[in-house]
């Protein structure tokens, strides 16, 4: 009869406590009493252990967002910049579809990176964190449609390949006020993304009486506030655990 | 209350009378059960005792201690007598507190 009823424990349960737990029961004869709370017994080990097992799913779950979030960071800031680079024209000769496509292709993997390293900060600065998101995603779109317009129809397509490169700056501006305010990740590296996002804003107005340098100096900045912030994340993934070199 | 085990729901009290009962010295499950039931005049079934136990030493209140035959004794820790003592200071409080009320009416 004990050994029937210490089946309706969980296999885990009943490793570590079935032994101790048979004894006791075997100690005096079951009553009603007894069998009713032994079944409800059963059944909080069940709840508890398929909540925990929920839990380290859910816990997973944010592990692979950091993890994919951190790596889309570092190479969609190396990529975006690139193309801010390649774009103003001073890498040499390049066909003019090459700058199109890498900005949708970094602003892609920044929008992958603002959804995955957003949980921290969207708890705080629900607002803050849609906003980047959005105006992030928005901008991807019409510099899809930029890109493709201009291979398309004609030159007049630039202005949605401007606002598709606003749309990652101002987005990332936003996500670095956002991180720097929670500080989840390194501030600093919040801080010279967002100062380097809207120097770049900045510079590209400027662009022809600066020349291209502030651009090519604000864009490094740029990446290299996305590269550190991407580490991090990718960092705090890591399992304590896990050996390090010393 | 201040000082209640947290996240113990109903076996917050079947708790509360496990570390009492360890309060003076370790004690097997069977051991525990007929402490209870001399303390309180009440019977506590073992499918409750064993939940309330998985909780009090996944918390750190308690700890197993090898086992002796098939029956594995359990000793309160440090935290587990801290949280006692918190716990029955703020009971304390609370009776002496409806008391005064009992008193006044």
């Amino acid at each position: 009869m004990t050994s029937f009823l210490i089946r309706f424990y969980p296999a885990r349960w009943r490793a570590r406590y079935g032994d101790e737990f048979e004894a006791i029961l075997e100690e005096r004869p079951l009553g009603p009493f007894d069998l009713a709370d032994i079944l409800l017994g059963a059944l909080d080990a069940q709840l508890r252990l398929h909540g925990r097992m929920s839990d380290i799913q859910q816990g997973k779950g944010f592990s692979m967002s950091l993890r994919v979030g951190g790596f889309a960071a570092i190479f969609g800031g190396a990529i975006f910049a690139l193309s801010i680079v390649v774009g103003i024209g001073i890498v040499g000769n390049v066909e003019p579809v090459v700058p199109g496509i890498l900005l949708v292709t970094g602003s892609l993997a920044l929008l992958v990176a603002l959804v995955g390293l957003s949980a921290f900060q969207a708890r705080v600065h629900p607002v803050l964190s849609w906003a980047a998101v959005a105006i992030a995603a928005a901008g991807t779109i019409v510099g899809i449609v930029g890109i493709v317009g201009l291979q398309l129809v004609a030159e007049d397509y630039w202005i949605a390949f401007i606002l598709g490169i606003l749309g990652a700056l101002v987005g990332s501006t936003l996500f670095a006020i956002a991180t720097y305010r929670t500080a989840a990740l390194s501030r600093g590296a919040a801080l010279l993304l967002g100062v380097c996002s809207v120097l770049t804003i900045a510079a590209g107005q400027g662009g022809n009486i600066l020349g291209p340098v502030p651009l090519v100096v604000t864009s490094i900045g740029f990446a290299l506030g996305w590269f550190v912030l991407g580490i991090h994340a990718v960092r705090l993934e890591r399992p304590a655990s896990d050996p390090r070199p010393a | 209350m201040e000082g209640k085990i947290p996240e113990f729901g109903r076996f917050a009290e079947p708790s509360l009378l496990i570390l009492v009962s360890l309060s003076d010295g370790p004690k097997h499950g069977y051991a525990i059960m007929q402490d209870v039931e001399q303390g309180t005049g009440r019977p506590m079934g073992a499918g409750t005792l064993y939940a309330a136990l998985a909780r009090l030493e996944e918390q750190g209140l308690i700890e197993p201690l090898p086992p002796e035959d098939r029956r594995r004794p359990y000793r309160l820790t440090a935290v587990g007598a801290s949280n006692l003592a918190e716990q029955l200071r703020g009971l304390s409080e609370f009776a002496q507190m409806g008391l005064r009320q009992l008193g006044k009416t």
